[in-house]
């Protein structure tokens, strides 16, 4: 390849939003006609990468250059300009629009400086037929189409672009098995006219098919660039891992042996829960006094699980028993009623956990105050004095009980959230992702918060999209995969190589084979 | 942050706990400097006897302002105010023709309970259907305006207003002050024991603040929007009671003065617009400083057209400051 000059090169690319670093000084270039599958865990600098080369966001540090010359992307419309075109994992087709109308919604055909609706439709129909869409009527509106359609009409725009350089960030999630095929054989045609492609996904499989070359990424950091075939699996899996020294966990109790474990009471029996694509028949038990990780790549279904027991999703199939009595799901104020009482700490504690300008106390009670009323309502003392045991059960560093909860740090935030549910005395923790964005010493105290409510005997339900975490704080981990579960791990094997291996959703004797 | 360190222990200063913020000082200032100016202009303003008389036509729109706040606090706006009013009174004085000896006992009630339907139906608009607020109360509006157009014929009613609502609306009978001021300074106790000693209250303040976070935490979110609804309608009936009391009759149109003045009110009572914050201690600033605002106005003899355009111009001027302080702060 050395003969060739890369079309797309970044030169110590650094990116950091606030303190933290999500990129460090990347070195990375895509070659005309190449096919580069971009690897790493969740949070590892892939999407970052991909938004500064479409120029969906400024580099902190480094350099852009297209065919030699640097440049500069102000927005996505500059960088498709110079032929870098990305698919996106969220879509960004307008729903209320006709497809014709999103193919050409930036650069519609005109005549006499009004949009030449035959030709706009002409065009849209030559795009659709290019991506094997006859089916789609260009004048549909786009919210009436089925997700797959919808991801197919989206790479029919980058299509419609020209690009030199195609990203597809995740751009097979969505599709059926037919239409997988077909994005394959487009993008081999695209490579034989010497289009570029990055190409981000999480299945194995579909990287072997199609890669040319591989990068992995770990920690914001470029590990290797190697061509197919170089590397085993195992290797690579390797390489997404690293070693890195984890944080301190607070110790598990012994493993029961199996007979022991089945007679620790059952406190939430879920059988054959099913939510649309993203639940599809998940059945578990989770016993008093122990700690339950959904493991797995982030998006398979398991936020989706979390809010399903807690009464959020509508239209849920299948059973859920609390304390050997069925519940049903209808919503927060049930589930905080089942025979043990439950409790979520839910994904964005901006926007569902906490009410910003509103002070430590009020955001502390909301969810008890049955349980603080006086003979004339809210009993002040009684309020503050139960917000005062939280704070310094939890070392919530706040300036006063009066304080909006907007001027704590994250950490403290989430020690908020945190002591709201406490404050209801539950039964059966439900946690979705409670570390996410929090200093390592809040996220310790998190862990020894949890171990410490498990010995107590609370059942805690913990998902993480951070692998060590999972390892250090779970007895067992159950393994989403496309909204099943896929494997559980416990004792030895709840090990990195066995998360990464059954959250890719690769089984062990097939990749002995 | 060096500064916090001191007010650590202290907590709250005691104008914080009493709900003074920048937004009410602001607020009673103004109430000062327009009855100075007043007072430059004439004598009169200063006297015991006008300013009674504008407690009295003050505590009409503070009764409605009171239900206009919660529906405020929550983020959403009840723009059906105007024919609730009107319906209040209609219905109250209807109910004496209809109930015979019992009805004038209970046209107060009728009244009241009326307007409470016309907030049920807004609230479960609003939280079943998840229509927007401003959208729905708009149409409930026209409904009750065609229901009160249908039940007169389009002319005013000849019933007559009650003594009791006479009393109520127009007597004195403790130091001279009018019994209107009483019945407002109880719905007002009402609204401050609800959002300062109650779950409910709380949870209004959760709502507004951020709805998805308060049903999450399990506040019953549909019941405290039909709650809040249902008394904003009910106090726009009850000031129409009062109302119709005052004028001895209820008439057509009669409550279209009082939407924008209650809104008005509320907002420059520091009560923000999007919901979740605000007290009521604001509002009773509020509703002095329109109800003088208007009063002054009239007096002086502006004509009715520049009166408009002063008062529009006070209520965005003050808005602006307000704005501007927000933004500082943040």
């Amino acid at each position: 390849m050395s003969d060739r000059k890369p079309y797309l090169e970044l030169k110590r690319i650094s990116k950091r939003y606030g303190g933290v670093s999500a990129l460090t000084e990347v070195d990375f270039s895509v070659y005309p006609g190449e096919i580069q599958a971009v690897l790493g865990e969740n949070g590892a600098g892939k999407s970052t990468l991909i938004k500064i080369a479409s120029g969906v966001t400024d580099p902190t540090e480094g350099e852009v250059f297209i065919e030699g010359r640097p440049v500069r992307f102000k927005s996505p419309t500059e960088a498709m300009r110079a032929g870098v075109v990305c698919v996106f994992q969220e879509l960004s087709l307008l729903p209320e629009m006709t497809v014709a109308d999103n193919l050409s919604i930036v650069d519609p055909p005109k005549w006499l400086g009004m949009i030449d609706a035959k030709g706009q439709r002409d065009r849209a129909r030559a795009l659709l037929k290019r991506v094997g869409c006859e089916d789609v009527h260009p004048l549909e509106l786009v919210r009436n189409l089925p997700l797959s359609r919808r991801q197919m009409v989206e790479i029919a725009k980058a299509l419609g672009r020209d690009p030199r350089i195609l990203i597809l960030d995740e751009a097979t999630s969505a599709l059926t098995a037919d239409d997988v095929e077909r994005v394959y054989g487009i993008i081999r045609d695209l490579k034989k006219s010497g289009v570029g492609i990055l190409y981000v996904s999480h299945r194995m499989r579909e990287i072997e098919a199609l890669a040319d070359t591989a990068t992995v990424f770990r920690n914001g950091r470029k590990i290797e660039t190697f061509t197919k075939g170089a590397r085993s699996v195992d290797a690579i899996i390797e390489m997404m891992i690293g070693r890195e020294v984890t944080h301190q966990y607070p110790p598990k109790p012994e493993p029961l042996d199996a007979k022991a474990e089945a007679g620790k009471p059952v406190a939430l029996a879920a059988a054959n829960l099913a939510w649309g694509r993203e639940i599809q028949g998940v059945s578990f038990n989770l016993r008093k006094g122990e700690i339950v990780g959904l493991g797995g790549l982030d998006g398979q279904g398991q936020r989706e699980l979390l809010l399903a027991l807690f009464g959020v999703l509508k239209g849920v199939s299948g059973t859920v028993a609390v304390d050997g009595k069925p519940i049903s799901l209808d919503g927060p104020r049930q589930a905080m009623h089942a025979p043990l009482p439950m409790a979520l700490i839910p994904e964005d504690r901006k926007t569902e956990g906490l009410m910003l300008p509103m002070s430590v106390r009020d955001n502390m009670t909301l969810a008890a105050l049955p349980r603080l009323l006086g003979r004339f309502g809210i009993d002040g003392d009684k309020e503050n004095a139960a917000v005062q045991r939280m704070v310094d059960r939890l070392r919530v560093k706040t300036p006063n009980l009066d304080a909006p909860v907007s001027a704590l740090s994250g950490g403290n935030q989430q020690k908020v959230v945190l002591a709201k549910w406490l404050m209801t005395a539950p039964g059966i923790i439900l946690l979705n992702d409670p570390t996410r964005g929090i200093d390592v010493g809040t996220k310790q105290e998190i862990y020894r918060l949890m171990r410490e409510l498990a010995n107590q005997g609370a059942a805690i339900l913990f998902y993480s999209t951070d692998y060590a975490e999972l390892i250090g704080c779970c007895d067992r981990v159950l393994v989403v995969y496309d909204g099943k579960i896929r494997r559980e791990l416990a004792g030895e094997a709840l090990n990195e190589r066995n998360l990464l291996q059954s959250a890719l959703n690769i089984d062990a004797s097939e990749q002995a084979a | 942050m060096t500064g916090v360190d001191t007010g650590a222990a202290r907590g709250p200063t005691l104008a914080a706990r009493l709900g003074i913020d920048r937004s009410v000082t602001i607020a009673f200032g103004c109430i000062l400097l327009i009855l100075c100016g007043g007072a430059l202009y004439s004598r009169e303003f200063l006297s015991p006897e006008y300013l009674l008389q504008q407690l009295q036509v003050g505590a009409f729109l503070g009764i409605i302002a009171s239900g206009a706040m919660m529906v405020i606090l929550l983020g959403h706006i009840d723009l059906s105010i105007p024919w609730v009013v009107t319906l209040g009174a209609m219905m109250a004085t209807a109910m004496v023709g209809w109930g015979g000896a019992a009805g004038v006992w209970l046209c107060i009630p009728f009244g009241v309970f009326c307007g409470a339907v016309v907030g049920v139906l807004n609230g479960l608009g609003v939280a079943y259907l998840r229509l927007p607020s401003m959208i729905f109360t708009l149409g409930m509006n026209a409904v009750v305006q065609g229901l009160m157009v249908l039940h007169t014929g389009g002319f005013a009613p000849l019933d007559q207003a009650t003594p009791a609502m006479h009393f109520m609306a127009v007597q004195r009978s403790l130091f001279g002050i009018p019994n209107a001021v009483f019945v407002w300074a109880l719905v007002g106790i009402f609204v401050i024991y609800v959002l300062k000693r109650t779950a409910f209250g709380r949870a209004v303040y959760a709502v507004g603040n951020r709805e998805s976070a308060a049903y999450l935490s399990g506040v019953n979110t549909n019941r405290v929007l039909i709650g809040c609804f249902a008394f904003s309608g009910a106090m726009a009936a009850f000031a129409g009671v009062l109302l119709a009391g005052y004028s001895n009759k209820a008439y057509q149109n009669m409550g279209d003065a009082y939407l924008l003045p209650a809104i008005a009110a509320v907002v420059l009572g520091g009560t923000n617009i999007l919901g979740g914050r605000g007290n009521y201690l604001g509002t009773i600033a509020g509703v002095i400083l329109i109800t003088l605002l208007q009063s002054i106005l009239s007096v002086m003899q502006m004509p009715e057209a520049g009166r408009q355009v002063i008062y529009g111009c006070v209520i965005i001027a003050m808005l602006l400051i307000y704005g501007r302080g927000a933004k500082a702060r943040s």
